[in-house]
């Protein structure tokens, strides 16, 4: 089994630029209204572990949430013998790159001129795409090893569509890019978003919703904790 | 380079390379703006891949989006000979559509399938509706010829298969030539990867072609949008052909009443002539009933005023026209309601499979030869004499159908 789990990756996005391979045969909206928001760490959480963590992980606080890391024997992976998990938040992501990003973000709404602003922004794009790539190489050269389930992160449309969902092309690159990914996949896969992203100007925010596609089944609005029990091993 | 531009059209399957080959053709006459092709450059850098020329169609339909580009359909690039214009052909109801009515005639048509997929269904529909429009300026470029190896038998092979289609609906190509858009092979410039080709690029194929004749030389039409009453009386229409002129002799139809060009207005002008293409209103010296949809002509010449009218025909509505229903007959501004007499022949476009012989239905994507009754007559004229009076559309609320006129009873 292989999952895509894709941060961010928006319904009407993979709809309105026509990602055959990430709509799959199956595909639809999660339903995620359980959450009071739609955090990133609270919904992987939720995911891997089946169950409603979004108390558990506020508790930690904003900072520390970040810093979580759920063991193996605690999540919905441990009943595969082999899995490989390449950088899941709340599992193993890697902690400087998304911190790296988190900082240049911040950054970004701090700075007082649009010099320094197109600086950053150019900084924290090439920072994402960097990463996407090398998350990509090892996603690409794990789908050819002998694991009995991947699950490869891509954070790029989040990342990205941050501070820059309104730039239509960029968006489009990378849906496009996430739709060759999937296209290379030759088993049984699931796609599957924490939520969406919605437009605020040139900037982009979470959606109350995620994406999930299947090529088996049609699972009609599932919950995002639905999946520990779908995904079979 | 001569003051005449070229319009045409790129047609095909909807993943054979359009955009793409849209985008090299930008690229390779430099007609793109300034640090745009650098930032899509740099973004497909950034996803580890080459530049993909596709994605300057995106930026073009961006600023169109928010009106940076005034122009809503047409993309234009020059070579040292004439200036182009790309039509976009989104898809064939939108071409049919945009041919038909007039608001945007292709001169040309660039017919492009994919090396690796060959001749698909919409390749031949598109290709059919290229010969019921008359297009006999036709480019076939087949495409993506990196991804067979540049591959000189696998080119052969597609082209063969598209050509029995094509002869059989008289559609000769000018050109057949095998590129790659996306390296930019034989699109501006011959490279190396297929010397067993020695026809021309794109570009130069394209420069080879004609300009269609001028519409000042034809006979004059004017047709009538609508009368205004200020201190004169003035008739408001375009000269769809030909060169209307103060003192002419003019006829109106379809009554057929006569009187003279007593002036010509155009805003803020002073003028005495007005040539085809030009919206402008006209005064005459005897005051005649003129209303919306009555073409005016030079006295002495005679298109046709009848209501019945053979015709082709492309269904293009999901829901099939059956026999008895009543439709609206559009042909430049003429709007009247009609009948279809006799459904003659109903054939598949892309097999070209007779579907059935007289006919009681036509249905989604068929074409048709039909015999059309007017509730009052029009003024028409054959689609090869006289294209501004040819074409015509069928509609419902929405249009449903686009046809040449064939025939005239």
């Amino acid at each position: 089994m292989i999952v895509l789990a894709i941060d961010a990756l928006e319904y009407t996005l993979v709809e309105e630029f026509n990602c055959t391979n990430l709509k799959q045969k199956f595909y639809g909206k999660t339903n995620i209204t359980e959450f009071s928001q739609p955090r990133t760490m609270v919904l992987w959480s939720s995911f891997m572990t089946g169950k409603n963590m979004e108390k558990e992980i506020l508790a930690k606080g904003d900072k520390e949430m970040w810093n979580t890391r759920i063991e193996l024997k605690d999540t919905f992976f441990s009943r595969f013998a082999d899995p490989k998990i390449i950088d899941l938040p709340g599992f193993n992501y890697l902690k400087e790159q998304h911190e790296q990003e988190r900082m240049l973000l911040k950054n970004y709404f701090d700075a007082q001129n649009i010099d320094e602003k197109n600086k950053i922004r150019t900084e924290y794009n090439n920072l994402a795409f960097e990463h996407h790539r090398k998350v990509k190489k090892e996603f690409t050269e794990t789908l050819n090893s002998k694991h009995d389930f991947v699950l490869g992160y891509f954070s790029v449309a989040d990342v990205v569509g941050h501070l820059n969902f309104g730039n239509r092309i960029m968006m489009k690159m990378i849906y496009k890019d996430l739709d060759e990914i999937a296209g290379t996949i030759k088993d049984s896969f699931i796609v599957l978003s924490d939520h969406g992203m919605e437009k605020v100007g040139i900037f982009g925010d979470h959606s109350n919703y995620g994406f999930w596609s299947t090529d088996f089944e049609d699972i009609g609005s599932p919950k995002i904790t639905d999946f520990a029990r779908i995904i079979k091993y | 380079m001569t003051d005449e531009n070229l319009k045409f059209v790129i047609v095909g399957h909807v993943d054979h390379g359009k955009s793409t080959l849209i985008g090299r053709l930008l690229f390779d006459t430099n007609s793109l703006p300034e640090g745009k092709i650098e930032e899509i450059k740099q973004l497909c850098e950034s996803l580890g891949k080459d530049i993909e020329f596709g994605y300057i169609m995106d930026h073009l339909e961006e600023e169109r989006d928010q009106g940076i580009t005034i122009d809503t359909a047409q993309t234009f690039f020059s070579t040292e000979k004439r200036d182009y214009v790309i039509i976009d052909a989104p898809g064939h109801v939108e071409f049919v559509k945009n041919m038909i009515s007039g608001a945007s005639q292709a001169e040309a048509a660039v017919l492009i399938v994919d090396a690796e997929e060959g001749v698909k269904e919409q390749t031949k529909r598109h290709a059919y509706i290229l010969g019921m429009l008359g297009l006999s300026q036709v480019i076939v470029v087949i495409n993506k010829m990196d991804l067979v190896d540049f591959d000189r038998e696998r080119f052969e092979a597609v082209n063969s298969d598209l050509m029995e289609f094509l002869i059989n609906i008289n559609i000769k190509p000018s050109y057949v030539i095998p590129i790659s858009a996306k390296n930019g092979d034989f699109i501006a410039s011959k490279t190396a990867t297929m010397d067993w080709y020695d026809g021309p690029t794109v570009l130069e194929a394209l420069d080879a072609f004609r300009t269609k004749e001028n519409a000042n030389k034809k006979p004059m039409r004017f047709v009538v949008q609508d009368v205004y009453s200020f201190d004169k009386r003035i008739i408001a229409g375009r000269v769809e052909s030909g060169i209307i002129r103060k003192g002419d002799m003019i006829k109106v139809l379809p009554t057929g009443e006569k009187t003279r060009v007593k002036s010509v207005e155009e805003y803020l002008r002073n003028v005495t002539e007005a040539e085809a293409g030009k919206s402008v209103g006209i005064t005459t010296e005897d005051k005649l009933f003129i209303d919306r949809g009555n073409v005016i002509v030079s006295d002495g010449d005679m298109p046709a005023v009848t209501n019945r009218i053979k015709a082709n025909v492309f269904w293009m509505d999901r829901t099939p026209f059956k026999k008895g229903e009543s439709l609206h007959f559009r042909c430049a501004t003429q709007e009247v309601n009609c009948e279809i007499e006799k459904i003659s022949r109903v054939i598949n476009s892309s097999t070209l499979e007779l579907i059935n012989e007289d006919a009681n239905e036509i249905n989604n994507r068929e074409v048709a030869s039909i015999i059309i009754k007017t509730d009052k007559p029009v003024v028409v004229e054959n689609f090869n004499k006289m294209e501004e009076l040819g074409r015509f559309v069928l509609g419902r609320e929405d249009t449903c159908a686009g046809g040449i006129i064939t025939e005239l009873e």
